[in-house]
Protein backbone atom coordinates (compact mmCIF):
# COMPACT_ATOMS: atom_id res chain seq x y z
CA UNK A 1 0.00 0.00 0.00
CA UNK A 2 2.73 2.49 1.32
CA UNK A 3 4.67 1.58 -1.51
CA UNK A 4 1.81 1.91 -4.66
CA UNK A 5 1.25 5.36 -2.87
CA UNK A 6 5.11 6.37 -3.67
CA UNK A 7 4.88 4.71 -7.13
CA UNK A 8 1.93 6.89 -7.80
CA UNK A 9 3.54 9.98 -6.27
CA UNK A 10 6.80 9.19 -8.89
CA UNK A 11 4.74 8.58 -11.55
CA UNK A 12 2.43 11.69 -11.62
CA UNK A 13 5.70 13.97 -11.19
CA UNK A 14 7.02 12.43 -14.52
CA UNK A 15 3.77 13.09 -16.04
CA UNK A 16 3.40 16.37 -14.49
CA UNK A 17 7.04 17.78 -15.73
CA UNK A 18 6.49 15.88 -19.16
CA UNK A 19 3.40 18.37 -19.07
CA UNK A 20 4.98 21.85 -18.02
CA UNK A 21 7.19 21.14 -20.77
CA UNK A 22 4.21 20.71 -23.37
CA UNK A 23 2.52 24.35 -21.58
CA UNK A 24 5.51 26.10 -21.94
CA UNK A 25 4.86 26.25 -25.91
CA UNK A 26 1.75 27.66 -25.38
CA UNK A 27 1.14 31.57 -26.16
CA UNK A 28 1.06 33.79 -23.25
CA UNK A 29 -1.99 34.86 -21.37
CA UNK A 30 -1.26 38.38 -22.23
CA UNK A 31 -0.92 38.60 -25.94
CA UNK A 32 -3.60 37.65 -28.80
CA UNK A 33 -3.61 34.57 -30.54
CA UNK A 34 -4.75 33.91 -33.85
CA UNK A 35 -7.92 31.98 -34.59
CA UNK A 36 -7.85 29.30 -37.01
CA UNK A 37 -9.68 29.83 -40.59
CA UNK A 38 -12.13 27.76 -38.89
CA UNK A 39 -13.03 29.83 -36.09
CA UNK A 40 -12.52 32.60 -38.13
CA UNK A 41 -15.07 31.34 -40.48
CA UNK A 42 -17.58 30.21 -38.49
CA UNK A 43 -17.43 33.68 -36.54
CA UNK A 44 -18.25 35.49 -39.52
CA UNK A 45 -20.45 33.57 -41.24
CA UNK A 46 -22.09 31.82 -38.66
CA UNK A 47 -25.24 33.96 -38.41
CA UNK A 48 -26.19 34.07 -42.35
CA UNK A 49 -25.13 30.56 -42.95
CA UNK A 50 -27.33 28.97 -40.01
CA UNK A 51 -29.09 31.97 -38.92
CA UNK A 52 -28.73 31.02 -34.81
CA UNK A 53 -26.92 33.73 -33.02
CA UNK A 54 -25.81 31.72 -30.68
CA UNK A 55 -22.53 30.34 -32.07
CA UNK A 56 -22.47 27.53 -29.73
CA UNK A 57 -25.55 26.07 -30.97
CA UNK A 58 -24.55 26.81 -34.30
CA UNK A 59 -21.38 24.65 -34.09
CA UNK A 60 -23.83 21.98 -32.00
CA UNK A 61 -26.48 21.81 -34.60
CA UNK A 62 -25.58 22.58 -37.71
CA UNK A 63 -21.56 22.57 -38.31
CA UNK A 64 -21.00 19.40 -35.64
CA UNK A 65 -24.49 18.07 -36.30
CA UNK A 66 -23.11 14.76 -36.83
CA UNK A 67 -20.89 14.94 -33.23
CA UNK A 68 -24.36 15.86 -31.62
CA UNK A 69 -26.44 12.90 -32.82
CA UNK A 70 -23.28 10.51 -31.88
CA UNK A 71 -23.34 12.00 -28.34
CA UNK A 72 -26.95 11.43 -27.81
CA UNK A 73 -26.37 7.85 -29.08
CA UNK A 74 -23.71 8.14 -26.03
CA UNK A 75 -26.46 8.95 -23.94
CA UNK A 76 -28.54 6.16 -25.22
CA UNK A 77 -26.70 3.46 -24.20
CA UNK A 78 -25.69 4.51 -20.41
CA UNK A 79 -29.34 5.10 -19.90
CA UNK A 80 -29.98 1.63 -21.56
CA UNK A 81 -27.32 0.10 -19.24
CA UNK A 82 -28.31 1.74 -16.12
CA UNK A 83 -32.01 0.76 -16.68
CA UNK A 84 -30.59 -2.82 -17.58
CA UNK A 85 -28.72 -3.14 -14.70
CA UNK A 86 -31.57 -2.25 -12.61
CA UNK A 87 -34.70 -3.81 -14.53
CA UNK A 88 -35.69 -6.23 -11.64
CA UNK A 89 -35.56 -4.06 -8.42
CA UNK A 90 -39.17 -3.13 -7.30
CA UNK A 91 -39.91 0.14 -6.04
CA UNK A 92 -39.45 1.13 -2.38
CA UNK A 93 -42.24 0.64 -0.65
CA UNK A 94 -42.18 3.42 2.23
CA UNK A 95 -41.66 6.14 0.11
CA UNK A 96 -44.01 8.82 1.40
CA UNK A 97 -41.81 11.76 0.79
CA UNK A 98 -41.23 14.63 3.29
CA UNK A 99 -43.76 17.26 5.37
CA UNK A 100 -46.41 19.64 4.11
CA UNK A 101 -44.19 22.00 3.80
CA UNK A 102 -41.98 20.70 1.34
CA UNK A 103 -44.79 19.79 -0.57
CA UNK A 104 -46.51 23.08 -0.87
CA UNK A 105 -43.50 24.87 -1.11
CA UNK A 106 -42.46 22.45 -4.33
CA UNK A 107 -46.57 23.28 -6.06
CA UNK A 108 -44.53 26.84 -5.85
CA UNK A 109 -41.67 26.29 -7.21
CA UNK A 110 -42.41 23.18 -9.62
CA UNK A 111 -44.14 25.31 -12.52
CA UNK A 112 -40.94 27.99 -12.35
CA UNK A 113 -38.77 25.48 -12.98
CA UNK A 114 -40.34 23.68 -15.51
CA UNK A 115 -41.12 27.17 -17.74
CA UNK A 116 -37.10 27.56 -16.96
CA UNK A 117 -36.35 24.47 -18.48
CA UNK A 118 -38.31 24.71 -20.93
CA UNK A 119 -37.00 28.49 -21.71
CA UNK A 120 -33.81 27.25 -21.83
CA UNK A 121 -34.24 24.49 -24.59
CA UNK A 122 -36.16 26.91 -27.15
CA UNK A 123 -34.39 29.55 -26.77
CA UNK A 124 -30.90 27.64 -27.45
CA UNK A 125 -30.40 29.39 -30.58
CA UNK A 126 -30.54 32.69 -29.21
CA UNK A 127 -29.55 32.53 -25.96
CA UNK A 128 -26.41 30.87 -23.59
CA UNK A 129 -28.23 27.48 -22.93
CA UNK A 130 -29.82 24.76 -25.37
CA UNK A 131 -31.03 20.74 -24.71
CA UNK A 132 -28.85 19.56 -23.37
CA UNK A 133 -28.91 22.12 -20.13
CA UNK A 134 -32.92 22.39 -20.25
CA UNK A 135 -33.19 18.42 -20.40
CA UNK A 136 -30.77 18.39 -17.19
CA UNK A 137 -32.95 20.94 -15.12
CA UNK A 138 -35.96 18.81 -16.59
CA UNK A 139 -34.57 15.86 -15.20
CA UNK A 140 -33.51 17.57 -11.82
CA UNK A 141 -37.92 18.70 -11.48
CA UNK A 142 -38.67 15.12 -11.52
CA UNK A 143 -35.66 14.52 -8.87
CA UNK A 144 -37.30 17.19 -6.53
CA UNK A 145 -40.84 15.03 -7.05
CA UNK A 146 -39.28 11.91 -6.07
CA UNK A 147 -37.51 13.43 -3.11
CA UNK A 148 -40.04 15.68 -2.04
CA UNK A 149 -43.62 13.70 -3.13
CA UNK A 150 -41.65 10.27 -2.67
CA UNK A 151 -41.11 8.10 -5.64
CA UNK A 152 -44.45 6.23 -5.65
CA UNK A 153 -46.25 9.68 -6.77
CA UNK A 154 -43.73 10.52 -8.88
CA UNK A 155 -44.17 7.00 -10.95
CA UNK A 156 -48.09 7.83 -10.52
CA UNK A 157 -47.29 11.40 -12.80
CA UNK A 158 -45.00 10.25 -14.91
CA UNK A 159 -44.82 6.68 -15.69
CA UNK A 160 -41.02 5.13 -16.52
CA UNK A 161 -42.73 3.53 -19.85
CA UNK A 162 -43.75 7.41 -21.08
CA UNK A 163 -40.77 8.24 -20.06
CA UNK A 164 -39.09 5.65 -22.38
CA UNK A 165 -41.81 6.41 -25.09
CA UNK A 166 -40.34 10.14 -24.81
CA UNK A 167 -36.70 9.45 -25.04
CA UNK A 168 -37.30 6.74 -27.85
CA UNK A 169 -39.85 9.69 -30.09
CA UNK A 170 -37.31 12.40 -29.33
CA UNK A 171 -34.76 10.41 -30.88
CA UNK A 172 -37.02 9.71 -34.03
CA UNK A 173 -37.61 13.53 -33.82
CA UNK A 174 -33.82 14.15 -34.20
CA UNK A 175 -33.47 11.73 -36.97
CA UNK A 176 -36.83 12.85 -39.01
CA UNK A 177 -34.96 16.06 -39.28
CA UNK A 178 -31.79 14.95 -40.19
CA UNK A 179 -33.42 12.86 -42.94
CA UNK A 180 -35.38 16.04 -44.47
CA UNK A 181 -31.91 17.07 -45.72
CA UNK A 182 -31.58 14.03 -47.22
CA UNK A 183 -34.93 13.76 -49.01
CA UNK A 184 -34.62 17.31 -50.18
CA UNK A 185 -31.59 16.59 -52.04
CA UNK A 186 -29.10 18.30 -49.70
CA UNK A 187 -26.99 16.34 -47.41
CA UNK A 188 -27.73 14.84 -43.75
CA UNK A 189 -28.42 17.11 -41.55
CA UNK A 190 -28.40 20.32 -43.73
CA UNK A 191 -30.07 23.08 -41.93
CA UNK A 192 -31.08 25.94 -43.90
CA UNK A 193 -30.13 24.44 -47.32
CA UNK A 194 -32.90 21.55 -46.91
CA UNK A 195 -35.28 25.20 -46.62
CA UNK A 196 -36.24 25.10 -42.80
CA UNK A 197 -37.45 28.66 -41.92
CA UNK A 198 -35.14 31.17 -41.86
CA UNK A 199 -36.69 33.53 -40.09
CA UNK A 200 -34.92 36.70 -38.70
CA UNK A 201 -31.87 35.93 -36.57
CA UNK A 202 -32.61 37.04 -32.99
CA UNK A 203 -36.02 35.79 -32.67
CA UNK A 204 -37.67 32.67 -31.70
CA UNK A 205 -38.84 31.45 -34.85
CA UNK A 206 -35.66 31.67 -36.52
CA UNK A 207 -32.14 29.42 -37.39
CA UNK A 208 -34.22 26.65 -39.06
CA UNK A 209 -34.20 23.13 -37.60
CA UNK A 210 -31.69 24.10 -34.54
CA UNK A 211 -35.08 24.87 -32.69
CA UNK A 212 -36.22 21.63 -33.58
CA UNK A 213 -33.33 19.52 -32.71
CA UNK A 214 -32.78 21.67 -29.57
CA UNK A 215 -36.62 20.35 -28.38
CA UNK A 216 -35.43 16.58 -29.71
CA UNK A 217 -32.45 16.99 -27.56
CA UNK A 218 -33.92 18.13 -23.90
CA UNK A 219 -36.88 15.89 -24.13
CA UNK A 220 -34.37 12.88 -24.75
CA UNK A 221 -31.67 14.23 -22.48
CA UNK A 222 -34.89 14.75 -19.83
CA UNK A 223 -36.14 11.72 -20.07
CA UNK A 224 -33.15 9.84 -20.18
CA UNK A 225 -31.67 11.05 -17.53
CA UNK A 226 -34.55 11.01 -15.26
CA UNK A 227 -35.15 7.34 -15.69
CA UNK A 228 -31.94 6.94 -14.63
CA UNK A 229 -32.95 8.95 -11.29
CA UNK A 230 -35.41 6.50 -11.12
CA UNK A 231 -33.81 3.12 -11.92
CA UNK A 232 -30.82 3.93 -9.18
CA UNK A 233 -33.13 4.86 -6.11
CA UNK A 234 -35.48 2.50 -6.85
CA UNK A 235 -34.82 -0.50 -3.75
CA UNK A 236 -32.65 -3.69 -4.13
CA UNK A 237 -33.94 -7.14 -4.03
CA UNK A 238 -33.11 -8.45 -0.61
CA UNK B 1 7.91 32.68 -17.96
CA UNK B 2 4.39 34.54 -18.74
CA UNK B 3 2.53 31.51 -17.99
CA UNK B 4 -1.07 31.80 -16.93
CA UNK B 5 -2.36 30.31 -13.16
CA UNK B 6 -5.04 28.64 -15.40
CA UNK B 7 -2.44 26.41 -17.02
CA UNK B 8 -0.75 25.14 -13.89
CA UNK B 9 -4.38 24.99 -11.90
CA UNK B 10 -4.74 22.34 -14.95
CA UNK B 11 -1.88 20.55 -14.44
CA UNK B 12 -2.88 20.59 -10.47
CA UNK B 13 -5.92 19.17 -11.28
CA UNK B 14 -4.93 16.35 -13.71
CA UNK B 15 -2.16 15.58 -11.15
CA UNK B 16 -4.79 15.23 -8.54
CA UNK B 17 -7.31 13.11 -9.64
CA UNK B 18 -4.82 10.91 -11.52
CA UNK B 19 -3.13 10.32 -7.98
CA UNK B 20 -6.59 10.01 -6.50
CA UNK B 21 -7.45 7.21 -8.81
CA UNK B 22 -4.11 5.48 -8.06
CA UNK B 23 -4.16 5.20 -4.64
CA UNK B 24 -7.79 5.49 -3.11
CA UNK B 25 -8.98 1.90 -2.52
CA UNK B 26 -12.60 2.87 -1.86
CA UNK B 27 -14.96 3.00 -4.99
CA UNK B 28 -16.86 6.15 -4.71
CA UNK B 29 -13.62 8.20 -4.16
CA UNK B 30 -12.01 6.98 -7.08
CA UNK B 31 -15.26 8.11 -8.98
CA UNK B 32 -14.68 11.48 -7.55
CA UNK B 33 -10.96 11.46 -8.76
CA UNK B 34 -12.47 10.78 -11.90
CA UNK B 35 -14.88 13.67 -11.77
CA UNK B 36 -11.87 15.98 -10.87
CA UNK B 37 -9.70 14.88 -13.56
CA UNK B 38 -12.45 16.05 -16.38
CA UNK B 39 -12.78 18.57 -14.63
CA UNK B 40 -9.30 19.88 -15.54
CA UNK B 41 -9.39 19.02 -18.84
CA UNK B 42 -12.62 21.07 -19.45
CA UNK B 43 -10.73 23.99 -17.79
CA UNK B 44 -7.84 23.43 -20.10
CA UNK B 45 -10.42 23.08 -23.22
CA UNK B 46 -12.32 26.64 -22.23
CA UNK B 47 -9.25 28.58 -21.41
CA UNK B 48 -7.03 27.76 -24.25
CA UNK B 49 -10.51 29.14 -26.38
CA UNK B 50 -10.39 32.39 -24.72
CA UNK B 51 -8.09 35.38 -25.57
CA UNK B 52 -7.91 38.77 -22.58
CA UNK B 53 -10.83 40.87 -24.01
CA UNK B 54 -12.71 38.69 -25.83
CA UNK B 55 -16.62 38.46 -25.39
CA UNK B 56 -19.12 35.53 -25.14
CA UNK B 57 -19.76 33.59 -28.69
CA UNK B 58 -22.88 35.48 -28.70
CA UNK B 59 -23.56 37.59 -31.60
CA UNK B 60 -25.32 40.92 -30.89
CA UNK B 61 -25.28 44.29 -31.68
CA UNK B 62 -22.36 45.38 -29.51
CA UNK B 63 -18.64 44.02 -30.79
CA UNK B 64 -15.32 43.51 -28.74
CA UNK B 65 -12.05 43.04 -29.46
CA UNK B 66 -12.61 39.93 -30.26
CA UNK B 67 -14.83 36.24 -29.96
CA UNK B 68 -14.24 33.40 -28.00
CA UNK B 69 -13.64 30.25 -30.05
CA UNK B 70 -17.26 28.73 -30.34
CA UNK B 71 -15.91 25.46 -31.17
CA UNK B 72 -13.92 24.07 -27.88
CA UNK B 73 -16.80 25.45 -25.81
CA UNK B 74 -19.32 23.30 -27.73
CA UNK B 75 -16.37 20.11 -26.88
CA UNK B 76 -16.88 21.13 -23.56
CA UNK B 77 -20.02 20.71 -23.43
CA UNK B 78 -20.34 17.74 -25.37
CA UNK B 79 -17.77 16.62 -22.63
CA UNK B 80 -19.84 17.47 -19.88
CA UNK B 81 -22.81 15.43 -20.87
CA UNK B 82 -21.06 12.20 -21.76
CA UNK B 83 -19.21 12.95 -18.36
CA UNK B 84 -22.24 12.55 -16.58
CA UNK B 85 -23.88 9.67 -18.29
CA UNK B 86 -20.92 7.95 -18.13
CA UNK B 87 -21.02 8.70 -14.42
CA UNK B 88 -23.78 7.35 -13.86
CA UNK B 89 -23.15 4.25 -15.69
CA UNK B 90 -20.22 4.14 -13.13
CA UNK B 91 -22.07 4.83 -9.72
CA UNK B 92 -24.44 1.89 -10.97
CA UNK B 93 -21.80 -0.58 -11.56
CA UNK B 94 -20.80 0.54 -7.81
CA UNK B 95 -24.15 -0.38 -6.52
CA UNK B 96 -24.21 -3.77 -8.55
CA UNK B 97 -20.37 -4.20 -7.34
CA UNK B 98 -21.82 -3.87 -3.69
CA UNK B 99 -24.61 -5.94 -3.49
CA UNK B 100 -22.37 -8.60 -4.74
CA UNK B 101 -19.24 -7.98 -2.60
CA UNK B 102 -21.39 -6.21 0.16
CA UNK B 103 -17.96 -3.94 0.02
CA UNK B 104 -16.76 -0.92 -2.06
CA UNK B 105 -13.41 -1.27 -0.92
CA UNK B 106 -11.19 -2.83 -3.80
CA UNK B 107 -8.56 -4.22 -1.17
CA UNK B 108 -11.55 -6.34 0.25
CA UNK B 109 -13.72 -7.15 -3.39
CA UNK B 110 -10.03 -8.55 -4.12
CA UNK B 111 -9.59 -10.60 -0.95
CA UNK B 112 -13.12 -11.57 -1.91
CA UNK B 113 -12.35 -12.79 -5.15
CA UNK B 114 -9.64 -15.24 -4.20
CA UNK C 1 -7.01 44.38 -13.21
CA UNK C 2 -9.65 43.76 -11.06
CA UNK C 3 -11.30 40.64 -12.99
CA UNK C 4 -7.27 38.88 -13.03
CA UNK C 5 -7.54 39.23 -9.26
CA UNK C 6 -11.17 37.39 -9.32
CA UNK C 7 -10.03 34.71 -11.57
CA UNK C 8 -6.91 34.30 -9.76
CA UNK C 9 -8.70 33.68 -6.15
CA UNK C 10 -11.24 31.75 -8.32
CA UNK C 11 -8.27 29.30 -9.58
CA UNK C 12 -6.79 29.14 -6.12
CA UNK C 13 -10.25 28.19 -4.61
CA UNK C 14 -10.89 25.34 -7.19
CA UNK C 15 -7.47 24.00 -6.32
CA UNK C 16 -8.34 23.75 -2.48
CA UNK C 17 -11.55 22.33 -3.14
CA UNK C 18 -10.46 19.64 -5.71
CA UNK C 19 -7.77 18.78 -2.47
CA UNK C 20 -10.54 18.77 0.14
CA UNK C 21 -12.83 16.29 -2.41
CA UNK C 22 -9.99 14.25 -2.36
CA UNK C 23 -8.60 14.38 1.04
CA UNK C 24 -11.29 13.54 3.16
CA UNK C 25 -11.93 9.77 4.19
CA UNK C 26 -16.15 10.50 4.55
CA UNK C 27 -17.09 10.51 1.43
CA UNK C 28 -20.06 12.27 1.91
CA UNK C 29 -18.10 15.30 2.95
CA UNK C 30 -16.24 14.67 -0.27
CA UNK C 31 -19.02 14.22 -2.64
CA UNK C 32 -19.71 17.59 -1.19
CA UNK C 33 -16.75 19.14 -1.81
CA UNK C 34 -17.15 18.03 -5.15
CA UNK C 35 -20.36 20.01 -5.93
CA UNK C 36 -18.85 23.17 -4.55
CA UNK C 37 -15.99 22.41 -7.19
CA UNK C 38 -18.02 22.20 -9.71
CA UNK C 39 -19.56 25.77 -8.70
CA UNK C 40 -16.58 27.60 -9.13
CA UNK C 41 -15.50 25.99 -12.09
CA UNK C 42 -19.08 27.10 -13.42
CA UNK C 43 -18.44 30.74 -12.45
CA UNK C 44 -14.43 30.54 -13.64
CA UNK C 45 -16.65 29.03 -16.96
CA UNK C 46 -18.74 32.37 -17.03
CA UNK C 47 -15.69 34.60 -16.67
CA UNK C 48 -14.03 32.98 -19.70
CA UNK C 49 -16.75 33.95 -22.13
CA UNK C 50 -18.24 30.43 -22.01
CA UNK C 51 -22.09 30.46 -20.57
CA UNK C 52 -22.92 27.67 -22.55
CA UNK C 53 -20.49 25.37 -21.02
CA UNK C 54 -20.86 27.62 -17.92
CA UNK C 55 -24.54 26.75 -17.23
CA UNK C 56 -24.01 22.75 -18.20
CA UNK C 57 -21.39 22.51 -15.49
CA UNK C 58 -23.81 24.15 -13.32
CA UNK C 59 -26.70 22.06 -13.95
CA UNK C 60 -24.96 19.07 -14.17
CA UNK C 61 -22.09 19.13 -11.72
CA UNK C 62 -24.31 20.55 -8.74
CA UNK C 63 -27.65 18.94 -9.47
CA UNK C 64 -27.50 16.18 -11.13
CA UNK C 65 -24.31 13.91 -10.43
CA UNK C 66 -24.57 15.01 -6.54
CA UNK C 67 -28.04 13.57 -6.74
CA UNK C 68 -26.74 10.45 -7.88
CA UNK C 69 -23.45 10.04 -5.83
CA UNK C 70 -25.81 10.53 -2.92
CA UNK C 71 -28.09 8.10 -3.96
CA UNK C 72 -24.93 5.74 -4.30
CA UNK C 73 -23.93 6.56 -0.96
CA UNK C 74 -27.18 6.11 0.98
CA UNK C 75 -27.24 2.57 -1.33
CA UNK C 76 -23.84 1.64 -0.38
CA UNK C 77 -24.33 2.52 3.71
CA UNK C 78 -27.72 2.09 4.63
CA UNK C 79 -27.09 -1.98 4.92
CA UNK C 80 -22.98 -1.21 6.34
CA UNK C 81 -25.16 0.09 9.43
CA UNK C 82 -27.61 -2.46 9.94
CA UNK C 83 -24.87 -5.35 10.15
Amino acid sequence: MRLRKIAAAILILVLTLALVGAIAELPSPDERVSQSALTQRIIGKGVVETGATNLVAAVLFDYRAFDTLGEATVIFAAVAGVVLMFYHAPLHPSAIGLSILAKRSLDVIGPFVFVAGMYIVVYGHISPGGGFQGGVILATLTILISIVYGLQEERRLLDPRFKTALESSAALLFMTVAFVGVFSGEYFLSNLGAGFFRGHPGSVLSGGAIPLLNVAIGLKVGAGLALVFYSMVKKEPE
Amino acid sequence: MGLSLAYWVVLLLFGMGLYCILTESNLIKIAVGINVMEAGLLLFLVRLSYSPGDLAPLMGPTTGPGIADPIPHALTLTAIVIAASTTALMLSLIIQIYRHYGTVDIEEIRSKMQ
Amino acid sequence: MLENTIVSILLVFLVVAAATAISFRNVLNSVLALSVFSITLAVLFVLYQAPDAAMAEAVVGAGLVMALFLVTISKTRAEEEAD
